[in-house]
């Protein structure tokens, strides 16, 4: 068995339904790490970029990393992969929770799901067993009815991972979530699972992962756990408030988008930020699998309001997306818009950003009256109640206006012939940093290959959250395009690895991580060979993309990013000016001028 | 013997993979000697390691005497060599800590790592705690005991 890997995957053919072991190809493991790149490389290789995304001919991927399983810290994640219905590029969600590891004790890095199942199923992994059984029972139910129907007829410590009624409707912004809470949110990859006719994969492993150097791996991740827990930022910050921690900050300097990015602070941003939370409604705090950071949030509301629940979050992109964005400054309101996202399978930046646009539609007078109608309550920025009813709209696909909801933002705005009002990139929207204010993130959010996403490029981390001395003007476009490729090659290896990318906000750089991968799989790669590595994942994705269609006319933002400025704040009179960006970025790359990677390019990061 | 402070727990199983990593050289949490239960719907998680209770039931059920108590240090230990893998400890054990070795066909509860528990080093979260076998007072395992009950509710 290789170190840190099982060597093994399961691939399950759903059309005649067999489910099949097979070894595990160790020398693309090696060349792209893990999880995302691994992922991306079997799809490249197994499907054609360019196929229908929720026909039978796209697969959905759902890979682990060398790293997940071990007391690596936050080695918990995994990968789900496939041709997003949402942005028809590459879609590669992350997600923490407890499901990954569990795979790996089963016995496998990596499950397969290919064809289409001919009436809904779920699949049964108990280690070597696996069954394809019948989920007719479970169809339509939300993720908490689902979970413990399949819990109670498998095994009390089994881990699932599926999908909830939006998935199943195949509502092109539906996620996957494990372990009730823990999304692999965006790019719809749940309408994929769904299109796929699969409710959930229940998984319970009770098998080993090994690694290459006992003594060694140990030593690295006592000192790395050390840090982490003496880091501020982790240890306070973010165990604290969570990542909600940011809304204060953001919204001080005027890059918290508000109404469908129309303004940049919320006058209400005090009754949902991090403090508030953490001072009202905050139940405890929850770590994922392996996780020295703890930054989960259990929550319930307050009871003081109509909206009564429990469950996990916000997250600060939650609080981003079905709070500011949409006007919403309810505390409560956010929390149970939040736990229905939770129910129904729903990213919450996506989802909010569907119902921000629909109100900007109604806004400005392009929804005819009939189809705001099925609404029933006005829709307009602030009103909560037309955010619980949009979610159920879309994820029921309810009347007409629900059914254009189901379809994305960007395509309910061209729907009413006003697609520049949609917020995001490759029709994915935005997360939650204004990137008039931050302008690395605008070319994070126009070169992310998942479509908008604000941790392919975290550059808020130098642009804003770096000590004065180490920080990038962020107004500023100069050195942006560097960073930007910095950082990419950074969460790629992380993602890959299975890990979170939070744990570099606690000194697990990638001079510690590379270290501690060599360690668990007996590699020997160098920071340069670490980096090179996140380069190649970079551009394997890319190619998957430049495949499918996409090219550099897709590299963009709404003309609102480039040509409108923010009028609040410190970022006043900001605008995004992307092209030189994109310029000297594509030439730093060895991407032609259509945003190809040229042969050259690929040659020298061993590409074929 | 372990102490557990179940209000500080995240449910992040760390110590499951520290525990299985050191006795097994490899990370494998259905081989731990620690347990944590997550009651996810009440958002209450309860880490459980043997108390070397001083009455203990595992010892008094084994019918091979394979389970002794180390008269130095106090501490409940599973003699391989004599366990004939019934199991009846575990079904003895009141707080269902003894744990199972299924290649070895053997019990297996928490052995202390020679008084360097690794679960204790790893949780950065203050939720477990190391005190030696015999100066822990009695009611303090008594309140332990019941702690995994009162918050379960």
């Amino acid at each position: 068995m290789p170190y840190g890997w099982k060597g093994q995957l399961l691939r399950i053919n759903l059309t005649d339904g067999s489910a099949q072991k097979e070894p595990l190809n160790m020398k693309w493991a090696a060349q792209y790490i893990g999880g995302r790149g691994l992922g991306t490389k079997y799809l490249l290789e197994e499907i054609d970029p360019a196929c229908e995304p929720l026909s039978p001919a796209n697969k959905l991927v759902f890979a682990t990393g060398p790293l997940s399983g071990t007391y690596a810290p936050t080695g918990g994640r995994y990968m789900v992969l496939c041709k997003s219905p949402l942005t028809g590029a590459i879609a590669c969600s992350n997600s923490g929770g407890y499901w990954g590891p569990e795979l790996k004790f089963a016995g496998y890095d990596m499950v397969i799901l290919e064809g289409r199942a001919p009436k809904p199923v779920y699949v049964w992994v108990y280690n070597d067993q696996v069954e394809i059984r019948d989920a007719a029972h479970v169809w339509g139910k939300t993720i908490e009815e689902t979970e413990d129907a399949l819990r109670a007829e498998t095994d009390p410590q089994a881990r699932i991972s599926g999908i909830g009624p939006a998935g199943e409707n195949l509502n092109r912004v539906a996620c996957v979530i494990n372990d009730k809470s823990r999304a692999a949110g965006r790019s719809g990859v749940g309408a994929v699972m769904g299109s796929k006719n699969v409710k959930a994969i229940v998984c319970r492993g009770t098998g080993a992962v090994e690694v290459a150097d006992p003594l060694k791996f140990g030593e690295l991740v006592f000192a790395s756990m050390k840090e982490i827990n003496a880091s501020p930022t982790t240890s306070m910050a973010l165990r604290g408030m969570g990542t909600a921690s940011t809304v204060g900050f953001t919204n001080s300097v005027g890059i918290l988008p508000t109404d469908n990015f129309q303004r940049g602070q919320f006058e209400q941003a005090n009754a949902i930020s991090g403090q508030t939370i953490a001072g009202t409604v905050l139940k405890r705090n929850k770590g994922c699998y392996s996780c020295p950071i703890g930054c989960a949030r259990v929550t319930e509301t307050s009871g003081a309001s109509k909206w009564k629940g429990h469950g996990e979050g916000p997250e600060y992109e939650t609080i981003f997306g079905l709070g500011s964005d949409c006007g919403v400054g309810e505390l409560d309101a956010v929390l149970y818009a939040n736990y229905l996202c939770n129910q129904y399978a729903l990213d919450t930046i996506s989802a909010g950003g569907t119902v921000a646009v629909a109100m900007e539609l109604a806004q400005r007078g392009y929804i005819p009256p009939e189809d705001l109608k099925e609404v029933g309550t006005e829709l307009k920025f602030g009103n909560a109640d037309a955010v619980m009813r949009c979610l159920e709209m879309m994820t029921y696909r309810q009347g007409k206006l629900g059914d254009l909801m189901a379809e994305g933002g960007y395509r309910l705005a061209e729907h009413y012939g006003h697609p520049e009002l949609f917020m995001g990139s490759k029709k994915q929207d935005f997360a939650a940093y204004d990137p008039r204010g931050a302008k690395g993130m605008g070319l994070g959010y126009a070169t992310s290959n998942r479509g908008a996403c604000h941790l392919r490029g975290y550059s808020m981390t130098v642009e804003w959250f770096a000590p004065p001395d180490m920080r990038l003007d962020p107004f500023t476009i100069e050195g942006k395009a560097k960073a930007q490729l910095e950082l990419q090659h950074k969460a790629g290896c992380e993602d890959a690895a299975g890990i979170c990318t939070f744990s570099a906000f606690g000194g697990l750089t990638p001079d510690k991580l590379a270290p501690i991968y060599n360690a668990a799989t007996g590699e020997n790669l160098s920071l340069g060979d670490w980096m090179t590595a996140g380069e190649r994942i970079w551009n394997i994705e890319r190619l998957f993309n430049n495949r499918a269609g996409l090219s550099r006319k897709d590299d963009s933002l709404p003309p609102r990013m480039t040509r409108e400025p923010l009028t609040n704040g410190a970022v006043q009179g900001q605008v995004v000016e992307l092209a030189p960006m994109l310029e000297e970025y594509y030439r730093l790359r060895g991407w032609d001028d259509d945003g190809n990677p040229s042969a050259e390019t690929l040659a020298r990061l061993g590409i074929e | 013997m372990i102490l557990a402070h179940p209000q500080k727990c995240v449910a992040c199983h760390l110590c499951e993979g520290a525990c299985s990593f050191q006795h097994e050289g490899a990370f494998q949490p259905a081989r731990t000697r620690i347990f944590v239960h997550d009651f996810v719907d009440e958002a209450v998680y309860v880490p459980v390691a043997c108390f070397h209770c001083k009455d203990a039931p595992c010892l008094s059920n084994c019918p091979t005497y394979a389970i002794t108590r180390d008269s130095l240090t106090g501490m409940v230990q599973v003699n391989d060599d004599r366990c004939i893998g019934c199991k009846m400890c575990m079904v003895a054990c009141p707080f269902s800590v003894m744990g199972f070795h299924e290649e070895k066909n053997v019990s297996q509860n928490c052995d202390l790592c020679g008084g360097e528990p690794q679960c204790v080093k790893i949780c950065v979260y203050g939720a477990l705690e190391y005190a030696e076998v015999e100066p822990v007072d009695w009611m303090l395992r008594l309140d332990q005991a019941e702690r995994p009950a009162a918050a379960a509710g």
